[in-house]
């Protein structure tokens, strides 16, 4: 098999280092299933993705997503890396500002944002928020992690997007960037509830960003996320719900990762309940080919 | 600044991609900041990342800097081969009579290179090992940390060869392989006895290989390393030490890491003075530039 194109990316990224890192195989036809997860294991990068042509008639390429143990169907990072390694290798074109990803999860489609002030953007339409749970101070695994936190003006919540996570608003940026969480605490908050864990976020006076967020999943092995994706579309739907967004606004600026040596920057789109995207800049790190010789 | 730099992902102690120890190289580390290279080192999340620099001294090949994600080293067995393999590949060296010398901030090694192409075989000469002695404690942590093992022969020995290994012989190949390890108990032994591991070892009857190895590093998020080359170093200076070389020879294929979907093979040899060489075969996987600046 010839060497297949291949690019190390890191997303949600000013700075190569800041975001969350992403390895794709351009050109992925032949692999079998197997060969990818050898793959994604060998490059032990939290996802790895391999293009492949698209099968529906609409979709501008296919992808397939794996962690170093499984496939998965979708998540937010991985599709923004990846289109954004097809547009660097120029294997897709732009027509009316979006294309659209063909993943197992369905047709995903993703904006491109350019203007004269920021480097290109790519925005990915996050699965609909469907259930906002008010936290009531019975739940007791709940209460247990809400009672140790600085909290802030909106009440903690269970709040369920493609995936649930508990969202708690801190006192302030201070407050959050200090904490220090208690992971066995969130880990039984999240087992219990069958949810992926703890975000919270601040709001944030005179930075360039308006909400500072952490991301803790200890029970899925991820003590804290450098970049989340999707986590911030959840906390974005909570925060138009409670109409917070109206002063904050509709289209604000997330600081996260800087407590574990990031310092990612993702954006949100968030007007209507169906209608929310996250996104952010791409940068390139590695440019090369793969060579995967397979020859048990 | 938008410097491009040449860059390399390959396996080593691997005859196919896939089946050994990821290393990343940058090929021209020059101007780098040692910040932006624990830095890069954290990007990639190999176990190592290595930059090649210019040498300080005219009797080495190339100068080479190791960082794993958390921090840099002074040496180790997989990033030195996988290092050679890549400036060779690169054409940034020559091997005069199949010699090498890297510089490193353990010195200069010297490093072997026999065969070509795909079977190229690297090898680098291990700094020596010594045995640490152990108290009674250490003993007690040690016997419940091995309480499900089956013992072979030699008692179970801390080497420290750069790292500190617990060296551990069991009954026969079947015990290594099937061994599911106690993580947590060996943690608590290596973190008490400044230890970076344990390694399991047995002789082996296979056509291919004479000895199977398993590494276990729980207390540094590494519940178990695909291919160890500080750690068959350990044992084969360990093997030494017992005059236990005869059965096995002082030239032995050690094979390690299918317990974890990988498939390396170590060659081991211990020369004429004693001294302890580990190398293999290394494949080049990715190819390309980076950029990081």
């Amino acid at each position: 098999m010839p060497p297949r194109p291949y690019l190390q990316v890191d997303v949600f990224s000013k700075r190569p280092g800041c975001g969350n890192p992403l390895a794709v195989v351009l050109d992925a036809e032949g692999l079998t299933s197997e060969q990818m997860q050898e793959i994604a294991a060998w490059t032990n990068l939290v996802e790895t993705t391999f293009v492949l042509p698209p099968t529906q008639a609409n979709a501008d390429y296919r992808v397939r997503i794996f962690t170093p143990q499984r496939e998965i169907p979708f998540a937010g990072h991985p599709s923004l890396g990846t289109a954004h390694a097809l547009l660097a290798a120029k294997q897709i074109r732009v027509q009316k500002g979006e294309i659209i990803q063909e993943c197992g999860a369905g047709l995903i489609p993703i904006r491109i944002e350019t203007s004269r002030i920021f480097r290109r953007r790519l925005f990915f339409r996050a699965p609909a928020v469907k259930n906002i749970q008010t936290f009531d101070g019975e739940n007791a695994s709940a209460k247990a992690v809400f009672s140790a936190l600085e909290l802030g003006q909106l009440a903690p919540s269970l709040v369920e997007g493609g995936r649930k996570w508990w969202i708690a608003e801190m006192r302030d940026e201070h407050a959050l960037r200090q904490l220090n969480p208690d992971y066995d605490a969130i880990t039984a908050m999240s087992k219990a509830s069958d949810s992926m864990g703890l975000c919270v976020f601040a709001r944030c006076k005179e930075q360039d960003y308006q909400l500072a967020v952490r991301a803790f999943a200890p029970a899925f092995g991820i003590q804290e996320d450098p970049a989340s994706g999707a986590a911030n579309a959840t906390i974005a739907a909570y925060l138009l719900e409670s109409g917070a967004l109206e002063t904050i606004g509709h289209n604000y600026r997330v600081s996260q990762g800087r407590e574990i040596g990031h310092d990612a920057t993702i954006d949100l789109r968030a007007t209507r309940q169906d209608d929310i995207w996250v996104g952010g800049e791409c940068q390139t790190v590695i440019n090369g080919s793969m060579n995967w010789i397979d020859s048990k | 600044m938008n410097i491009s730099r040449r860059f390399m992902q390959c396996d080593v102690f691997a005859d196919y991609t896939g089946a050994g120890n990821g290393l990343a190289v940058v090929l021209d580390g020059a101007n780098l900041s040692t910040e932006q290279m624990q830095a890069f080192a954290k990007f990639t999340n190999m176990s190592e990342t290595t930059f090649v620099l210019p040498t300080s001294t005219s009797e080495a090949s190339y100068r080479v800097r190791i960082f794993t994600p958390a921090s840099e080293l002074p040496f180790a067995g997989h990033p030195s081969v996988g290092t050679a393999h890549a400036v060779l590949e690169a054409g940034l060296v020559k091997a005069g009579e199949g010699r090498l010398v890297q510089e490193c901030a353990a010195g200069l090694l010297p490093m072997m290179v026999e065969g070509s192409g795909k079977d190229r075989c690297i090898s680098v000469r291990a700094p020596r090992g010594k045995i640490i002695p152990h108290d009674d404690t250490i003993r007690g942590l040690l016997n419940t940390a091995t309480a499900n093992m089956a013992l072979g022969s030699l008692p179970a020995t801390l080497v420290n060869n750069g790292p500190q290994w617990w060296c551990v012989e069991l009954a026969d190949e079947t015990a290594v392989r099937e061994l599911k390890p106690q993580l947590h108990e060996i943690a608590l032994l290596t973190q008490a006895s400044k230890a970076v591991g344990l390694s399991v070892f047995a002789h082996s009857d296979s056509a291919n290989y004479q000895l199977v190895v398993r590494a276990f590093c729980p207390d540094d998020n590494i519940p178990e390393d695909p291919v160890t080359g500080s750690a068959n170093a350990a044992i084969a200076a360990l093997m030494h030490e017992c005059m236990v070389l005869e059965t096995i020879g002082a030239t032995y294929t050690a094979s390690q890491g299918r317990e974890v979907g990988r498939d390396g093979f170590v060659q081991v040899r211990i020369d004429a003075d004693g001294e302890v060489w580990i190398g293999g075969k290394t494949q080049t996987v990715i190819e390309g530039s980076l950029s990081w600046d």
